[in-house]
């Protein structure tokens, strides 16, 4: 993050809270913008906005007043946990019948018949 | 002749041209779906209404005769109003299908819809539906959207001569059919899925398989017969998804034979995507250095003399001159191309070339055929006789086989004393031939591939110079040899023949069966007798798994005629280059690649590395490969050999026309064509098959 960054959380930022991967989140003390407070996160290492949970998500875009802590706590059986992005990574999302997924080429309508000898 | 004001441009046409025509001469297109410029005129769509002064209707350009003082205007709003009209009248039975319709994309209604289309429909009552029609495995009918323009009846019965689709009912209750609800029996039956501009008659085969704009088009020519066709191969991603004809005036017009249509699906099934060895008697997979190591194994200690080289039908020049000037390097005589043992004599060329050209069948007075069915041999060919026959009548003298050209054919016997009778002149048609400005002869493989071959070519040979076949000062050669092989005059133009003391096809195999040849090298070559090859060393370069990869000790992955840019040359001598459409599936290679790489091994090193420096060396060969695409005349000389005639009578050179090669024997479709019109299964089959 920029130094700009830093000193404006510094000087007009109020901490919110920490989420469960460290990022911090900050809302504007006093100053408002197109009428309602400024809000925004630091995160946590490199900047990655995956890793912002459902529930700060929510938040950080206005669309609850407050973090969604108490709902966050009593997760649904269907649920599942928050993880960053993985594209790019070994553990990213490979589609079954992937040649990445399992090292050979699944057989397609366009290939051709290798002619084998008895 | 008339003078007529187009859109404002004043045209002079020829007289006889019809409005449309001189529409096309200045480079304005008239909306059409029955007119094509290569059938007769129906004057049925109604499509091409344009506005004529002093005229109170608009009229149909496609029939109306252009004539002195007509002003036309092609585009005014009497002429788009008209033509809107006819469209919405199309639309009313044609169904909202385009998304599911194999036409999409390259549909001549789709497109003009466009233009003249309505952007709703006003007709409520109910709409016309077709039972669907059963036309053979080729072609896919969706009868329903057929707009009645007529182009595949006109094309079966003008130019395929197999008046087998006709209509019946009239007005709305039109339907399209064919007699009795056969498969449609013509050779060049694929072209009606082109001709027909809607998605009412489409590819069976390649159904549902790709979408035009998702094809790459790659311009390539056809090597499944002699022809050359002008072809362009569709492909997407590694697979060849369809063949389609390319205009050339001079070979093929815009047809092409339902071989090169659609024998494609045979580029996919039993290819050769590997180097083989043979280890303790079975074909084990190697690498490219194995296999070649193999192969200096074998060569070690044999002397040139024990080494021969077969060439198959569809070897490209490239290749073949590689091979040549390895088998030169080895010290070799032994090399031949043309595996089905023809007589032919490489020593003057105008003794193998259909010297009359193709386009040159229009200009022809009377035809001889000796041994040939062009039918099967060459529909194409055989189209363009039909079509000279149409025009003024020619007739056409048969000797051979007794067979079904199309049009009428007078049949003479199946004996080929009957030539002594005609060279002497002793004959009637001798006379008959005589007696016109332009005689030809055509003289089939099957009268080649005897063993008194020699003995026949130089019996046509006096025919055509005592019956006045070669006129010279009106610039007509009458004499005229049709292959069945796509590689056989490329290979006689770049000597693909035996040296000195060198055998030839049947000499090699005798000699490799006796054990006096150790090594054979076949180039594709699969329809010669493999199993007296006795316990010679085999090595066999191809793309398809055929007869020549089962016998052979070395298989090396060539590449086929979609993937490689090679040379071939036609019947009529005339050299064409192919274009790399798709590659070779594995480990193969393109085929002059190949032999390039073993003679390094062999410790021969051929001098070219590049397609362009071998394109050097084959011009060096033969100046002939200098004009790709041109004819050079050649030069009359002496060839064959006189001798004995056999009683024998001919028999077919080619028995199934949908099977001549390796690729056409691996195709499915080719299966399917053989069983419904060669075995003629098709009796029971009734409308209601799909």
């Amino acid at each position: 993050m920029s130094i700009g960054t830093r000193l404006y959380t510094l000087l007009r930022g109020e901490l919110v809270g920490t989420d469960s991967f460290g990022n911090r989140y900050y809302r504007s003390k006093g100053r408002r913008l197109h009428g309602r407070e400024r809000r925004w996160v630091l995160y946590k290492g490199d900047a990655e906005a995956t890793t912002v949970p459902a529930e700060w998500s929510a938040w950080l875009h206005h669309t609850a007043p407050q973090p969604l802590m108490e709902r966050a706590a009593q997760a649904r059986s269907w649920q599942k946990e928050q993880h960053p992005n993985r594209t790019g990574t070994p553990a990213a999302y490979r589609p079954s019948g992937s040649q990445l997924r399992t090292g050979v080429h699944a057989r397609t309508d366009s290939d051709y018949e290798p002619w084998i000898p008895e | 002749m008339p003078k007529l004001t187009i859109d404002g441009i004043e045209v002079e046409v020829e007289a006889g041209l019809t409005i449309l025509q001189a529409c096309e001469k200045i480079g304005i297109e008239v909306p059409r779906f029955c007119y094509h410029e290569r059938l007769s005129i129906a004057g049925n769509c109604r499509m091409c209404l344009v506005d004529l002064e002093r005229s109170p209707k608009p009229v149909v350009a496609c029939a109306m005769p252009a004539a002195d003082g007509m002003i036309v205007r092609t585009n005014s709003e009497k002429a788009r109003k008209a033509r809107r009209g006819v469209m919405e009248f199309l639309l009313i039975n044609h169904p909202l299908d385009c998304p599911i319709c194999d036409q999409g994309g390259e549909c001549d209604l789709q497109d003009q819809a466009l233009f003249y289309g309505m952007d709703r429909g006003r007709y409520r009552e109910a709409r016309r539906a077709v039972p669907e029609k059963y036309m053979g495995p080729l072609i896919k009918t969706y009868m329903t959207r057929c707009i009645h323009c007529t182009r595949c009846v006109r094309f079966a019965t003008e130019v395929a001569g197999v008046p087998e689709i006709g209509a019946v009912g009239r007005g709305e209750r039109m339907e399209i059919i064919t007699s009795d609800n056969k498969a449609f029996g013509s050779e060049l039956s694929g072209n009606v899925i082109d001709l027909c501009p809607v998605g009412a008659l489409t590819s069976g085969p390649y159904s549902y398989a790709a979408r035009p704009w998702e094809l790459e088009k790659t311009q390539s020519i056809d090597v499944l017969d002699a022809l050359g066709s002008n072809i362009r191969v569709d492909s997407r991603g590694t697979e060849v998804k369809r063949v389609l004809p390319r205009t050339s005036e001079e070979i093929n017009e815009e047809w092409i034979s339902d071989k090169t249509r659609f024998a494609v699906d045979g580029l996919k099934r039993q290819r050769i995507d590997r180097p083989y060895v043979r280890v303790n008697g079975r074909l084990r997979p190697a690498t490219w250095g194995e296999a070649f190591t193999a192969i200096g194994r074998a060569l070690e200690g044999v002397s040139g003399s024990q080494i021969a080289a077969i060439a198959g039908d569809l070897a490209d020049c490239e290749s073949m001159l590689a091979l040549k000037d390895l088998m030169e390097a080895l010290g070799s005589p032994n090399l031949d191309c043309r595996q089905d043992g023809a007589k032919l004599d490489p020593s003057c060329r105008a003794g193998y070339l259909f010297n009359s050209t193709i386009a040159g069948v229009l200009a022809a007075d009377a035809c001889l055929m000796i041994g040939t069915n062009p039918r099967i041999e060459a529909p194409v060919l055989n189209a363009r006789i039909r079509k000279r026959w149409i025009r003024a009548g020619l007739p056409v003298f048969q000797i051979g086989p007794e067979a079904d050209l199309t049009y009428p054919a007078r049949h003479i016997g199946n004996d080929a004393g009957l030539l002594q009778a005609i060279a002497g002149g002793r004959h009637e048609v001798a006379k008959l031939l005589k007696g016109v400005e332009r005689p030809m002869l055509i003289l089939g493989q099957a009268a080649l591939r005897r063993p008194d071959g020699a003995a026949i070519l130089a019996l046509a040979r006096e025919i055509a110079e005592t019956l006045g076949m070669m006129k010279p000062d009106i610039g007509w050669n009458g004499f005229n040899v049709l292959h069945t092989a796509a590689a056989r005059v490329g290979g006689l133009d770049i000597g693909f023949v035996p040296g000195s003391g060198g055998l030839d096809t049947a000499g090699i195999i005798a000699a490799a069966g006796g054990g006096e040849i150790k090594v054979v090298y076949l180039l594709g070559a699969d329809e010669i007798d493999t199993s007296g090859l006795g316990s010679a060393f085999v090595i066999y370069q191809g793309h398809h798994g055929d007869a020549g990869a089962h016998r052979a000790d070395v298989v090396l992955p060539g590449a086929a005629y979609t993937e490689k840019a090679a040379t071939w040359v036609n019947t009529e001598g005339r050299p064409q280059r192919s274009n790399v459409a798709v590659l070779p599936p594995g480990e193969a290679r393109e085929d002059w690649k190949i032999l390039r790489a073993l003679s390094e091994v062999l410790g021969c090193r051929l001098p070219y590395d590049t397609l362009r420096q071998i394109a050097i060396r084959l011009r060096d060969v033969n100046p002939i490969f200098t004009e790709t695409g041109q004819v050079v005349p050649a030069a009359w000389g002496d060839f064959g050999a006189k001798g004995k005639l056999d009683a024998t009578p001919f028999v077919p050179a080619i028995s199934n026309f949908y099977m001549t090669d390796p690729i056409s024997r691996a195709s499915v479709t080719m299966a399917k064509c053989t069983e419904v019109f060669v075995a003629r299964r098709d009796e029971e089959r009734t409308g209601t098959h799909a």
